[in-house]
């Protein structure tokens, strides 16, 4: 019996003293060229579809359905994921061929993955394959529109794919438009490459409510919110990774083309239809209660009157505070619930928005973001 | 002998003997029930002198007692005797001394609770995470509000109408007379009648979180005349700057957002949340009586007050240059 042990103990220790020897030795080859031998890719796909599994369990998938949603995902696609995992019809990158493990072809793998995989996997990234994880781990919101977007993935074919990141705004340089004064503006190629796709070449963030509008936005507004997504003080896996790449003089340069575009249009201006439901009751009392509380605040609860920062009438900007005027819905209440949560950040006044909005509950948030949205067809 | 020249010196002569090995200087000066300088307050001074002078009464018989029994009589001692003493000391006296302090104390009541006569003056102070938010009555209606700061005249009847806006806060001005708590949705009533002029401390004596110890206030207990000025200077608007960096600051105070949450009659600023700021640079303290009021207080008050006064509501405005800090300030102070 004790003989056994002692041989055990033995090879136990010549296996541990063999291993080292072979890592310190330094023959494993770690090069990428050979690619991995069948058996070993196979336990890395095993072990790691296992993990997936695992730790997706118990994870809520909201509706994926909303196209403003999908449509998010795919801007969010195009800047981050398309270098690495290719677009339909599309040759890979040369470079990403040659990777160990190579990126998958996505419209092959997505069917066989569930929606909280993918979440995960798009959150966390995976261990020495090179998936980076999601630069802004407090967005979730900002991660279901790409598995959204995933999710239609493996049917589209290039123009549709196209269609969904640009949408009516098709790559092309050497365009000009009409600036709020009536000059004509060169756009930026800085513009065109990084910010057109989802703002649009207008700033008006193509009608959807998930991109904000920029156009007519305060000049130093836009550049400490470049500053603060450069410097990863405000929080969006996004808008950081694009901001990182910029250097002072193209933020300033950004900054400055969309805050001279024609600020917000009207809603009739831009949709039509919008205009004939405008008025319906509940919207026009929204529409009130949101002025209240744009113009008074909510003592009781500690919210401060919006309009002593954020004015209801266009007049020139004194400070660094956005106008609110005619900016998306959506995209106003969504910041007001990121500052609860301190998920947003954001320049050095944001801490400002923590005290202002913490009072503020869900109808009243609706409210006060619907008044400004709809302010410019009020003026 | 200096000190028995002064008024009130027996008091804190008193004061000072109970507390020698304590913490001597905490029973004297501007926070002490000690030191009394209103009607209610020499009421519950006095009964503490009674208290305490019985209570060593009490204490040197006991001792006087276990000496004897147990070094200059340590013998058996007769059993009804002993009897007689432990029923008697322990059980009747007790029952007695009590009985009379219960009463002496129950009578005091109703005077301290009283609501005064019709006619007295009323002083609204609500409570707040953590300062105090003050309103005199106004003849032509609107209350005059300030924070942080009472003034009383002397000889007069005040009756503090009490309420809480978040937690349970305490009212005390310890050398005018007792506490009483304010409790959020409802109203307390406090009288006092301050009989000597000077200037007292408050605070807020029911923990009510982190900087709890931070919320304090001035009282000025000052002749009628004087307070009338002061009241009138205190209900008249803000005056306006003085100098072109004072003109900037109150620019500044309206595009930055101030105005929000502060009031400063006079101008557009009409936030509600916080304290108003009308007449700040007249007031004795910064910050519920945490800093003394000057310019530089001011500024560090705008720019570092998380860090000065832990879980405050105020936000810091970190992206204002020292230039527009000092700006800020100087409009600040001027705003006597």
């Amino acid at each position: 019996m004790k003989r056994r042990w002692k041989i055990i103990g033995t090879l136990g220790l010549v296996a541990v003293i063999g291993g080292a020897l072979v890592v310190v030795s330094g023959v494993i080859p770690v090069k990428a060229s050979s690619g991995h031998w069948e058996i070993t890719r196979w336990f890395l796909n095993f072990t790691k579809e296992r993990s997936v599994a695992t730790h997706s369990t118990g994870i809520k998938v909201p509706d994926l359905e909303d196209r403003a949603l999908i449509i998010k995902g795919a801007g969010h696609y195009e800047t981050g994921c398309r270098v690495c995992h290719g677009k339909p019809d599309s040759v890979r990158p040369r470079l990403v061929s040659l990777m160990t493990p190579q990126p998958p072809d996505l419209q092959k793998i997505v069917p066989q993955r569930e929606p909280q995989e993918l979440f995960y996997v798009v959150k966390h990234g995976i261990k020495m394959t090179g998936m980076p994880a999601w630069p802004e781990l407090k967005r979730d919101d900002e991660i279901w529109p790409v598995v959204a977007f995933l999710l239609q993935y493996s049917e589209l074919d290039l123009a549709e794919y196209d269609e969904l990141v640009w949408g009516e705004h098709q790559k092309q340089s050497d365009q000009s438009i009409d600036s709020a004064e009536g000059t004509s503006l060169p756009v930026p190629h800085l513009v065109i490459e990084e910010c057109a796709g989802c703002h649009g070449v207008d700033g008006q963030g193509r009608g959807l409510g998930v991109f904000p509008r920029l156009a007519g936005q305060n000049e130093a507004y836009l550049r400490v919110s470049l500053e603060a997504y450069h410097h990863d003080n405000r929080l969006s896996g996004t808008m950081e990774v694009i901001a990182s790449r910029m250097n002072q003089k193209e933020i300033q340069e950004i900054s400055r083309y969309y805050s001279r575009l024609p600020p917000f249009p009207s809603k009739e201006n831009q949709n039509g239809e919008a205009s004939s439901n405008r008025d319906s009751e509940a919207e026009v009392a929204s529409f009130e209660r949101g002025a209240e509380i744009a113009a008074e605040g909510i003592a009781d609860q500690d919210v401060p009157a919006c309009a002593d920062c954020h004015s209801t009438t266009r007049k020139p900007f004194k400070n660094a505070y956005p106008t609110l005027i005619g900016q998306y819905q959506d995209y106003l209440a969504l910041q007001i619930k990121l500052f609860q949560n301190r998920n947003r950040g954001g320049s050095k006044s944001a801490n400002l928005m923590h005290a202002a909005v913490d009072g503020l509950k869900p109808d009243q948030i609706r409210d006060v973001s619907y008044y400004y949205s709809v302010l410019p067809d009020k003026e | 002998m200096k000190v028995i020249e002064m008024p009130a010196a027996s008091d804190a002569v008193k004061a000072k003997l109970i507390c020698a090995g304590i913490l001597i200087s905490g029973c004297s000066g501007s926070q002490s029930a000690l030191s009394p300088a209103g009607a209610g307050a020499e009421q519950i001074a006095s009964l503490f002198w009674w208290m305490a002078g019985g209570a060593t009464i009490i204490w040197v018989i006991m001792i006087a007692l276990s000496i004897y029994t147990l070094h200059l009589n340590p013998d058996a001692h007769h059993r009804q005797k002993s009897a007689l003493f432990i029923i008697g000391g322990g059980a009747i006296a007790p029952t007695i001394i009590l009985t009379i302090l219960l009463i002496y104390g129950l009578n005091l009541l109703p005077a301290l609770l009283a609501r005064p006569p019709a006619g007295t003056l009323q002083i609204e102070v609500q409570g707040y995470q953590w300062w105090w938010r003050v309103r005199y009555p106004n003849q032509s209606g609107e209350p005059i509000e300030l924070a942080n700061e009472i003034r009383l005249p002397r000889g007069e009847p005040v009756e503090f109408i009490l309420s809480s806006k978040d937690v349970v806060h305490s009212f005390w001005i310890p050398s005018l007379g007792g506490k009483v708590d304010m409790i959020p949705g409802r109203t307390t009533h406090l009288t006092l009648h301050p009989t000597k002029t000077g200037r007292f401390r408050g605070a807020c004596a029911e923990y009510c979180g982190a900087s709890h110890a931070y919320m304090n206030f001035t009282v000025d207990v000052v002749e009628k005349a004087e307070y009338d000025e002061w009241l009138a200077q205190q209900s008249a608007d803000r005056l306006a700057p003085r100098n072109e960096a004072a003109e900037r600051g109150e620019e500044l105070f309206l595009q930055t957002g101030c105005g929000a949450c502060h009031t400063i009659r006079g101008t557009e600023a009409d936030g509600t949340i916080g304290p108003d700021l009308t007449h700040i640079g007249s007031r004795n303290s910064l910050g519920a009586d945490m800093f003394v009021n000057n310019r530089e207080n001011l500024q560090n008050w705008i720019a570092h007050v998380s860090a000065l006064k832990p879980g405050v509501k105020m936000p810091e405005f970190r992206a204002l240059s020292d230039d527009e800090y000092q700006s800020l300030s100087k409009y600040l102070e001027q705003l006597k």
